[in-house]
């Protein structure tokens, strides 16, 4: 079945974006409301000509599962109240991991539809209250749990598996995606919003120091048992962290956004597609069908081409969900993109540098939170204030957030 | 005649049977049953039963589990490919390290009572 694309009647422009720093520690003294709350204060802050929060005529809220994690259901009216902005309209949106994303898909359709001038949208997750065990089972929620969890499949044991049937009907192997680790590692070293802002090698010091070895290079330190298999044949630094955190975008209509600021960036296009959420009921393994439906959709909204985007931020929940994506999305033909990452083809300098935040595998993946951060991280790398990650020559950037193990994904393309 | 639902289908296990469902349309056969037709539409379904023998087409061995697996990694799950058509995720028994079990392996299924309910599980073949 085709997919079906959303035409956007009016420009949808970002005038401001916050985010706290990812972390599992930093915000143990804080719920999500506050964590919310801090990303929007930011985002406000960022509104180059001012902006007051009353400005915000509806909220959006990705959130995964505040419920499980927290107790507390109800995220965005609660946000809402938070943020002094009630009684304006807010909408909770549950996709499992795709949640801001997609909220960032219907705010942006707010606006089109002239409903709304000004809407924020954002994310939020507040993760380490649960026990590992509990969050691999909350993580699982997002699979079918009936016939996959229900089989015994963990959430990175579906990628495993994903990673198996790649490897052994592509050639791609092990080493590809530890290439994809080191990358992201040593991306997420240069942003101060990361998670994890250490070199993997520096790392392995670290850890080689306290159990008395020492390590060559980083493959060295990869294979060996202080980087445990967690589900074959993926290991400890082929999944993202447990995090918690908030993104906030402040969204305006196109004829309203230069009120607000002589350099907006723009969402181009966008795109969302649905698939089987059982991986036992998809006709290929080795394709994301919704992330080639949902990136067709938004490149053809957009005007553009994948050859064209330059820096794109993309649902590394764990390595062979990157190496899927950069093939999926265009980047790189079915099988070469294990082949591209260890080439270097993704890095800072690449042809095209995917996740130069450090992506989910080192900026951390608080989940709700994960779609809207992307966004806050193109914003920036289309404005040229992302930093020490900054990308030279940035014209096109695009997110790509993905639910569960590929039943729904966004995209996003932005332009200046 | 049973309903199309996944207590259909436990109880089937149950019978040590694996049951889909038949599109009354197309022929096109689904496991787990469903009511409507994956590829053509319909909503006319049979009971068709399948043979427990296929091939692993996805697989991986868990060393962190779920927590009602806690005590038992590592252990196998698969993506397994029946030979009369859809496939199915399913424990694999008897295989503790990844590699033991490859893609195009052949397995045969197992239906395996803990407590009140029967899961479909494999073993090599």
């Amino acid at each position: 079945m085709r997919g079906v694309g959303v035409r956007l009647s009016r420009e949808i422009a970002i005038i401001g974006a916050g985010m706290t720093r990812f972390h599992h520690k930093l915000h143990a003294d804080k719920t999500s409301r506050e964590l919310f709350v801090k990303a929007a204060l930011e985002a406000r802050g960022s509104v180059d000509n001012g902006f007051e929060l009353p400005e915000v005529e509806a909220l959006f809220v990705g959130n995964f599962s505040s419920d499980a994690f927290e107790g507390q259901i109800h995220m965005a009216a609660l946000a809402a109240d938070w943020l002094g902005i009630c009684p304006r309209a807010a909408t909770r949106v549950e996709d499992a991991c795709a949640s801001s994303g997609v909220a960032m898909n219907v705010a942006s359709m707010a606006i089109a539809s002239g409903a709304y001038d000004i809407v924020m949208v954002g994310g939020v997750e507040k993760m380490r209250g649960l026990r590992t065990e509990e969050v691999t089972d909350t993580l699982a929620m997002a699979a079918d749990a009936v016939y996959e969890v229900g089989a015994g499949f963990t959430f990175p044991g579906l990628f495993a598996a994903l990673a198996s049937a790649h490897f052994a009907k592509h050639g791609s192997n092990w080493e590809q995606l530890a290439a994809i680790s080191i990358k992201n590692h040593h991306n997420g070293a240069l942003n101060p919003k990361a998670h994890f802002q250490s070199e993997i090698m520096e790392t392995a010091r670290k850890l080689g120091e306290r159990n008395d070895m020492t390590f060559e290079d980083e493959l060295e330190f990869l294979r060996s048992p202080l980087n445990p298999v967690i589900a074959h044949p993926l290991r400890l630094f082929d999944c993202c962290p447990v995090s918690d955190g908030a993104a906030v975008l402040i969204l305006a209509a196109g004829d309203v956004a230069r009120k607000f600021t002589d350099t907006p960036v723009y969402i181009r296009g966008i795109g969302q597609a649905s698939d089987t959420l059982a991986l036992h009921d998809r006709v290929d393994l080795t394709t994301m069908n919704a992330a080639k439906i949902a990136a067709a959709q938004a490149y053809e909204i957009a005007w553009v081409k994948a050859k064209d985007i330059d820096v794109a931020d993309v649902h590394d929940c764990f390595t062979i969900a990157e190496l899927l994506a950069t093939e999926d999305l265009g980047f790189f033909p079915k099988g070469e993109g294990g082949l591209a990452a260890e080439n270097g083809r993704t890095a800072l300098d690449g042809d095209v540098t995917v996740n130069p935040d450090g992506g989910l595998k080192a900026k951390g993946h608080p989940i709700g939170a994960t779609g809207a951060a992307m966004a806050y991280e193109i914003f920036k790398q289309l404005r040229g204030e992302a930093g020490r990650h900054q990308v030279d020559d940035v014209e096109y950037g695009l997110t790509h957030n993905m639910g569960g193990s590929g039943a729904t994904v966004s995209v996003q393309v932005y332009g200046r | 005649m049973a309903e199309f639902t996944s207590k259909s289908y436990f109880d089937f296990l149950e019978e040590g049977r694996i049951m889909g469902s038949k599109c009354m349309s197309c022929g096109t056969v689904h496991l787990p049953p469903r009511p409507i037709c994956h590829d053509c539409g319909a909503t006319e379904m049979e009971w068709t039963e399948l043979g427990g023998e296929g091939v692993v087409q996805a697989v991986t061995v868990i060393n962190v589990p779920l927590s009602k697996m806690e005590g038992r990694c590592p252990y196998a799950v698969a993506v397994v490919k029946l030979d009369d058509c859809p496939s199915i995720s399913g424990l694999v028994h008897g295989v503790k390290e990844g590699g033991e079990l490859s893609i195009g392996d052949r397995v045969v299924a197992e239906f395996v009572k803990e407590g009140d309910k029967t899961t479909l599980c494999f073993r090599s073949s």
